[in-house]
């Protein structure tokens, strides 16, 4: 009888201490997405009057996206932060090689955006990426340190 | 003695045995719910009686909240990041933590802050921006009442202590059913109607017995759908039906949710206050948060049902987690989007649970009283209203029968003498190990201390 009891005691205790933790991994064995990814590649300097080539690398299931035909799509769009400057919403161009890229003569200082609206296989995303062309104004850098949000409401309308 | 003779009375010695055994497998079991019935009976009546009042929560919460709730549609709606601007002046220096856009025109919208280790929800007008008014999360009166459902408002104890009494109940529900069980053959009196005119006796008898049976399948019900919530048994059982992929997947009541993916030096730095012109520039350049907006136009573009709640990332890896768990469990939806490029990572709707995970979702949102609606709710509290009957009754019962000194406990029978029993308690016990613990328990106390000490032994009838 005490035998029994001690059993049980050590059946219980190993229930409770035994608690199970989620397996790595586990994600797999349900619904999973291929999320499209996408690396801006801002040069490192700009050059005055001439154009400039932000390069644009897309990868989806750890594999390179070479072609955006319909109903894929790679768009981009560019603004200063200041609204003096913006290129709207155009397709972005590939060359022989198959990379992507975007050309635009970036002439005055300031903070800047590149927003990407990318598709490929249901995958739809929209990154945006702040970079610097010269120097910053005082006034940028205070518009940084608050969190660089709010513009995209004044530079959009409303729905 | 002649063989005949001899035969007889060896049939009547076996059926006296075999009456003998009946009886004291009765008492055995009489026993076990007489005292489990008067241990956890104070927490069914808790559960029963918060739970009548939480299966309301919508209407009451519509009703005390309607000032923080109804607008007025006009045509022009402020973008979702207007809103959140609106609530953030009312509290300069917080931290947004959640944003719920609001289920119709005629909804508000609620932007969840924490400012000085206080989370509050502003209410905000989505077509003026007017501020409705503000909610610390710690008085709202109706997760008052879900705590104390869920944890006697004493945290992981109580929560054990909810779980414990939980998982007896099921113990009552079976060793009530052996009781019931009419043991000889005499109509239905007694069994599923109450007997009015066989003396008090009976009549006490009939009025606990008979209800119960008549809840019983309700009251199981509602014990085995909301054990899934329970920190102990239901996380464990979540996480097995999660690891063996037939569960909800992860994240959605355990596991973590997915990071963003991407590297840390592709993020934007945001600059400290203090710094001047001279910080370094590569370290500003870099991907920023997608905005509120993109996120919010994504929830509409993927289905999400409208009642949803955008959850913000708490760090650089983070993701925004768009949350929806409307009434009906099909509506279900927990989405995690990449914090940059507003990817979605993970897209865990109802359709999208395994089997175990639809089963249990369903449960709860029948448990909760949402399902189907005001039909769903008065049935649930006819069987709230019958468990307090019923343990009321019982306790009455028992009040009743009592003697004037100890319990009044059926005799022990011994618990190895009543194999039958005895295996479905441990049966019981594995299937709930915090009852197979509290068995334990019972029988180390009952060894150690009970049938040691006389004055014990005669109190408890050991």
């Amino acid at each position: 009888m005490k035998k029994g009891i001690t059993s049980l005691v050590l059946i219980g205790l190993s229930l409770v201490l035994g608690a199970c933790s989620l397996n790595a991994g586990v994600a797999s064995l349900y619904k999973e997405e291929t999320p499209l990814h996408a690396a801006i590649q801002i040069p490192a300097s700009f050059k005055d009057n001439a154009e400039d080539v932000i390069s644009i690398e897309l990868e989806q299931n750890g594999e390179r996206v070479e072609s955006m035909e319909s109903p894929d799509f790679l768009h981009a769009e560019i603004w200063k932060q200041d609204g003096s400057l913006s290129f709207p919403m155009e397709e972005v161009e590939q060359d022989e090689d198959g990379a992507f890229y975007v050309k635009k003569e970036f002439d005055e200082d300031g903070l800047y955006f590149i927003k990407l609206h990318a598709s490929s296989n249901g995958s739809i995303i929209t990154p945006k990426k702040q970079f610097i062309v010269g120097e910053l104004s005082d006034e940028e850098l205070e518009i940084l340190q608050e969190g660089a949000q709010e513009e995209e409401v004044d530079h959009k309308h409303h729905h | 003695m002649d063989p005949i003779k001899e035969e007889m009375s060896n049939q009547v010695s076996e059926e006296k045995t075999k009456k003998q055994k009946r009886a004291l497998f009765y008492k055995t079991v009489w026993r076990w719910h007489f005292y489990a019935g008067i241990i956890i009976a104070p927490f069914l009546l808790i559960l029963a009686v918060t739970g009548s009042v939480y299966l309301f929560k919508p209407q009451i919460e519509n009703m005390i909240y309607a000032d923080f709730y109804d607008v007025t549609p006009q045509d022009e709606r402020l973008a979702d990041s207007e809103i959140i601007d609106q609530a953030k002046e009312t509290h300069p220096g917080a931290v947004i933590t959640s944003f719920r856009p609001g289920e119709d025109e005629t909804r508000s919208s609620e932007v969840g802050l924490s400012s000085e280790g206080e989370s509050l929800t502003v209410f905000v007008n989505p077509y003026t921006g007017d501020s409705l008014g503000e909610l610390n999360d710690e008085d709202r009166i109706m997760d008052k009442i879900e705590e104390f459902h869920g944890e006697l408002m004493v945290g992981t104890l109580g929560d054990r202590i909810v779980e414990l009494a939980a998982s007896w109940g099921v113990v009552l529900i079976v060793t009530g059913i052996f009781l019931w069980l009419p043991r000889k053959r005499k109509g239905l009196a007694g069994v599923v109607y109450p007997r009015f005119h066989k003396g008090k006796m009976t009549l006490q008898r009939d009025l606990h017995a008979v209800p119960a049976f008549w809840i019983a399948a309700g009251m199981f019900f509602l014990i085995m759908t909301g054990l899934p919530w329970s920190g102990f048994w239901g996380t464990n059982f979540q996480t097995i039906a999660t690891n063996a992929g037939v569960g909800y997947p992860p994240s959605v009541w355990v596991g973590d949710a997915p990071s963003s993916g991407v590297q840390t030096k592709e993020i934007a730095d945001v600059p400290w206050a203090a710094e001047t012109l001279d910080v370094p520039k590569s370290n500003l350049q870099g991907l920023v948060p997608a905005s509120i907006d993109d996120i919010t136009s994504t929830a509409k573009r993927e289905g999400v049902h409208p009642s949803y709640t955008v959850i913000f990332p708490n760090d650089e890896e983070g993701v925004y987690t768009l949350s929806a768990f409307p009434p009906k469990a099909r509506d279900e939806i927990t989405m995690h989007l990449d914090q940059y490029s507003g990817a979605v990572l993970a897209d865990y709707r109802y359709d999208n649970y395994e089997s175990i995970g639809k089963l249990v979702a369903l449960g709860i949102t029948l448990h909760k009283g949402t399902e189907f609606g005001i039909v769903n709710q008065l049935v649930s509290l006819a069987i709230c209203l019958g468990i307090i009957f019923i343990v009321l009754s019982g306790f009455y019962l028992w009040w009743k029968r009592k003697p004037q000194h100890g319990m009044g406990a059926p005799k022990s029978g011994g618990l190895f003498n009543t194999k039958l029993f005895f295996i479905v308690l441990i049966g019981l016990g594995i299937l709930f190990p915090l009852v197979g613990l509290s068995i334990i328990c019972i029988l180390l106390i009952d060894l150690l201390l009970i049938k040691r000490i006389p004055a014990l032994r005669r109190f408890f009838n050991a």
